[in-house]
């Protein structure tokens, strides 16, 4: 075998260095190994948001054959800056959560019991009740006989992640039933 | 190079964002928990829980109470007393290139009470299951990875930084000279020996019991390791790094 000098130098430093760090009692290899295969690795990557108080943290959403692996934090958002605090960190949990609700449940008034019900019969029965509660209690004026047009037995609990467009929408959805209680979640 | 973190607790709200998701990314599983009064939960590190803020109360001499955080995990020291405590090849391993000491599937064969009574820290746990004992492994794939472990990331505050051990010191030793200038008393526990340092503004005790090395069970069986040897020479360089800083 002929090593030039060059390549007696490079296995020289090779030998020293693992010698050093074998002295050190650190193994090499095994951490190799330990640390093969990163869950996220070859996952789509979206952006989302946290629904939980008005930050509105972007979250990164990590989706392999269809399924959400990992939720973690943006880097790139300025006011968290990649964190999470304790409700956003757990995002994927409250998605995979066997006790997650998925679909519309109604619980008839005196029952103890919530029965699943679809879609369409769910915002029709929505839909009538909202009428029906507007129809009985709109006032027009005040006691001085002022004109109010106000249903102040209808409260709106929103959300703190609804952008600007979304609370004009529902702000002026809102006031055309004459409904002046609003709040989101984040307040309450 | 190895890595290291440092934790400024001064920084730290207790939002337990580290610790979830610590959990997340470890896929571990819940556990049961009932209102014991503290917002500390679970009470304790466990086999599916490697990183937990402790909530420690006190009340001072002048009648105010202090109410103090401590994100703890394991702290990956630089000569791993439970490492030298491994009787199998391989079960506890260090990683080269980041220092993370790292438990493999062969903890399971290791006596659990050997390798729990060598941590100065009181870190590992048994996982019923598998057997294996476990801890933090400081996300050593997202480290490979480019990516930051996943307290560090959750960290919204600030109070977690990860990166080169030098750079850390350094961090380290500026924050430490800031921090005193409101309490006298901050220090940085067990720096000289472990890659996971905490800035604490008071008394370590007054944050957890293993805040700093506390050795006492190592010394009643474990070889060549006592409080003392565990402490030797942590106050040097803090000294001497505070000095730099001072001028």
């Amino acid at each position: 075998m002929s090593v030039s000098r060059r390549g007696f130098i490079k296995l020289l430093g090779a030998g020293t260095a693992c010698l050093g760090l074998s002295k050190l009692g650190i193994d090499l290899g095994p951490a190799q190994a330990y640390a093969a295969g990163l869950k996220i690795e070859g996952s789509k990557e979206s952006i989302s948001i946290c629904p939980f108080c008005s930050c509105g943290c972007n979250t990164l959403v990590h989706v392999k054959d269809g399924k959400i692996i990992n939720i973690e934090g943006d880097p790139d958002y300025p006011i968290s800056a990649g964190g999470l605090c304790a409700k956003g960190a757990a995002l994927r949990s409250l998605h995979v959560s066997p006790n997650r609700i998925t679909k519309p449940k109604y619980r008839a008034p005196g029952s103890a019991k919530w029965v699943e019900k679809d879609w369409d019969w769910m915002l029709d029965k929505i839909a009538r009740k909202v009428k029906d509660q507007r129809d009985k209690d709109f006032v027009l004026k005040n006691e001085a006989g002022l004109e109010v047009n106000r249903l102040e037995s209808v409260f709106s609990l929103g959300s703190s992640q609804m952008s600007n467009e979304e609370c004009s929408v529902a702000h002026q959805s809102l006031r055309s039933l004459g409904i002046v209680h609003m709040d989101h979640q984040a307040r309450v | 190079m190895p890595k290291a973190i440092l934790i400024d607790t001064t920084r730290c709200t207790a939002c337990r964002g580290c610790q979830v998701g610590c959990k997340e990314w470890k896929d571990l599983p819940p556990v049961a928990t009932k209102q014991r009064g503290t917002h500390q939960n679970p009470p304790d590190l466990g086999p599916y829980n490697f990183k937990l803020v402790r909530f420690a109360e006190h009340m001072e001499a002048d009648g105010t109470v202090k109410w103090n955080f401590f994100p703890d995990a394991c702290r990956h020291c630089i000569d791993a007393p439970c490492k030298s405590g491994a009787s199998i090849e391989g079960s506890i391993i260090q990683d080269e290139a980041t220092g993370a000491v790292i438990y493999t599937e062969k903890t399971a064969k290791e006596d659990f009470e050997t390798i729990k009574s060598s941590c100065p820290y009181d870190i590992p746990r048994k996982d019923p299951k598998t057997k294996r004992i476990v801890k933090c492994d400081m996300c050593i794939d997202r480290v490979r990875a480019n990516l930051l472990p996943m307290c560090v990331k959750s960290c919204a505050m600030g109070a977690m930084s990860f990166g080169e051990r030098a750079d850390m010191l350094k961090l380290a030793a500026t924050r430490l000279v800031a921090v005193q200038k409101e309490f006298p008393k901050a220090q940085l526990c067990d720096m000289e020996n472990v890659s996971v340092i905490y800035l604490v503004a008071d008394d370590p005790k007054k944050y957890h019991k293993f805040a700093v090395a506390d050795a006492s069970d190592a010394m009643k069986g474990a070889p060549g390791m006592t409080r003392k040897e565990m402490l030797a020479g942590v106050f040097a360089p803090l000294r001497k790094a505070t000095k730099q800083m001072q001028g």
